[in-house]
C-alpha cells in the first residue's frame, strides 16, 4: 500500500484535495489492501453514525426546550409582571375559569409533582428541594433565564403570611410561608409549556393570587426586604 | 432567525454530542442545560455571522472539561479510561475486545476523553479537521494524531468489518 494510514483516514474523512483523492481512488481499484483499509474506515464511520443517530430523533426534553421558549423570561420587572397579570386576568379570565373547571384546582397529591420538590406534612403539601430553595431565596426581579423555578408575584395574604406564585417544569402554584416551610396553597400541573393550557395555568394562578392578596403585590424592594428578613410575617 | 430559535434547532445534535462526551443520558442533558444557560448569559460574545453550532459545541465541551477536572480534583476516578493503556498486546484485552464486538458505546467508553471528543466531532458530527481544531482550540496536528489513536482503539474493539 503506497499511502500512509493517516492519508487513507483523511481520504475517508473527505479531507484530501481533489487531486490526491482521485489518486487514492484509482489506486484502490488495483490495490486490494488499500481498498480493504478504506472499507474498514467507512465501516467504522457508519457504525458510529448508526449508534448515535437515534439520539437526534429523541424528543428534546422539556427542561431544555423551555430554556429557549418564547415569551418574557428574563428580569421582567415586577411592574411588568403585574401589568401582565392584570391584562391576563381580563383577557384570559373566562378561559382560565373554564380551564380550571376542567382541571380541578384543589390541594392534594398529584402524580405529576416531581417527588423531590414536594413533601406532605399532616396532609398539607410542603415545598422541598429546589422548589423550597427558590421560594426562599430567588427574587422575581433578578432570576436567570435558566432558572428551573420561576417566581411570579410575591404578596401578603389576608392571614398576613408571605406568599409567592411560581412556575416550574413539573408544578405551578402558590406557596405561603408558615413557620419555617412553604406550604403549597395552590397547585397546578406545570410543564405543559404550550398553548392554551399554559395560558390558562398562568391566568389561573394570577387570579388565585389576586384573590388571596391583602394589599398590592410586593414590588422589587419589598420582595428583597421580605426575603432578607426571612419571610417573617408582620403582625 | 432569532438566537433562541437557532439554538432550539441545534438541540438534537447538541444532545448527541453531549451524550458522546458524558455517556450517561441524564448527565448529558445536564451538560446541555448548563451549555444553554451559559450561551444565553454570554450571547453577546457570539459574533453574528459566525457559526452558532461551533460556538455551542465549544461551550459544551469546555463545560464538560471543567466538570471532569473538578471531578478529578474531588478524587472521582474513571477506571475505564485507564483501560485504554492496556490495549496493545494484552491477552485479556483481546478477550474483552471480542466481548465488545458491536458495542459502540462500550468501545467509546474506553477512549480517553481527549480522543473521544475528537471522534465525536469528526466521525459523528461530521466536522472538518480544521473546524474541530477550532472548537477544541488545539493545533490541527493534535487533532489528526488523537483521531488516529482513537480510531485504532475503536477498530480494535469493534472488529475489522462492522
Amino acid at each position: 500500500m503506497s499511502f500512509d494510514p493517516e492519508m487513507v483516514a483523511a481520504f475517508v474523512d473527505g479531507e484530501l484535495d481533489d487531486l490526491t483523492a482521485r489518486r487514492i481512488e484509482r489506486a484502490a481499484e488495483t490495490d486490494a489492501a488499500l481498498a480493504a483499509e478504506i472499507v474498514r474506515h467507512r465501516a467504522l464511520r457508519a457504525q458510529l453514525a448508526e449508534h448515535y443517530a437515534p439520539i437526534c430523533d429523541e424528543p428534546v426534553p422539556e427542561r431544555l426546550r423551555s430554556l429557549l421558549a418564547d415569551g418574557p423570561k428574563l428580569d421582567t420587572s415586577l411592574a411588568d409582571r403585574r401589568a401582565a397579570r392584570r391584562s391576563r386576568f381580563s383577557t384570559l379570565h373566562w378561559g382560565a375559569i373554564a380551564a380550571s373547571l376542567v382541571l380541578g384546582l384543589t390541594i392534594g397529591l398529584r402524580p405529576w409533582i416531581p417527588a423531590g420538590d414536594v413533601q406532605t406534612d399532616n396532609g398539607a403539601l410542603i415545598a422541598a428541594g429546589s422548589l423550597a430553595r427558590a421560594l426562599e431565596t430567588q427574587l422575581a426581579s433578578n432570576q436567570s433565564a435558566g432558572a428551573a423555578v420561576r417566581i411570579g408575584v410575591s404578596f401578603e395574604d389576608k392571614a398576613g403570611r408571605y406568599c409567592r406564585s411560581f412556575e416550574s417544569p413539573g408544578l405551578d402554584g402558590i406557596g405561603c410561608r408558615e413557620g419555617d416551610h412553604w406550604r403549597l396553597e395552590r397547585t397546578l400541573a406545570g410543564e405543559g409549556g404550550s398553548g392554551d393550557y399554559r395560558q390558562a395555568s398562568s391566568g389561573e394562578l394570577a387570579a388565585a393570587a389576586a384573590a388571596m392578596m391583602r394589599r398590592d403585590a410586593l414590588d422589587a424592594r419589598g420582595e428583597r426586604a421580605a426575603r432578607d428578613a426571612g419571610w417573617m410575617s408582620r403582625p | 432567525m432569532r438566537f433562541e430559535e437557532e439554538l432550539v434547532e441545534l438541540l438534537p445534535r447538541l444532545r448527541r454530542f453531549a451524550r458522546g462526551l458524558a455517556r450517561d443520558a441524564s448527565d448529558a442533558d445536564d451538560l446541555c442545560q448548563a451549555a444553554i444557560e451559559r450561551a444565553l448569559k454570554s450571547r453577546d460574545q457570539w459574533q453574528q455571522g459566525t457559526r452558532l453550532d461551533s460556538w455551542m459545541y465549544r461551550i459544551t465541551r469546555n463545560l464538560w472539561i471543567d466538570e471532569r477536572r473538578a471531578a478529578g480534583r474531588r478524587g472521582v476516578h474513571s477506571p475505564i479510561d485507564d483501560a485504554v493503556t492496556q490495549v496493545a498486546g494484552d491477552g485479556a484485552a483481546e478477550v474483552e475486545a471480542g466481548a465488545l464486538r458491536g458495542d459502540v458505546g462500550g468501545a467509546m467508553a474506553r477512549l480517553p476523553d481527549e480522543q473521544r471528543e475528537i471522534v465525536m466531532l469528526i466521525l459523528v458530527e461530521g466536522y472538518a479537521y480544521r473546524e474541530a481544531a477550532e472548537i477544541l482550540d488545539v493545533p490541527i496536528g493534535t487533532v489528526t494524531s488523537r483521531l488516529a489513536r482513537g480510531r485504532e482503539t475503536l477498530m480494535f474493539y469493534l472488529g475489522e468489518a462492522a
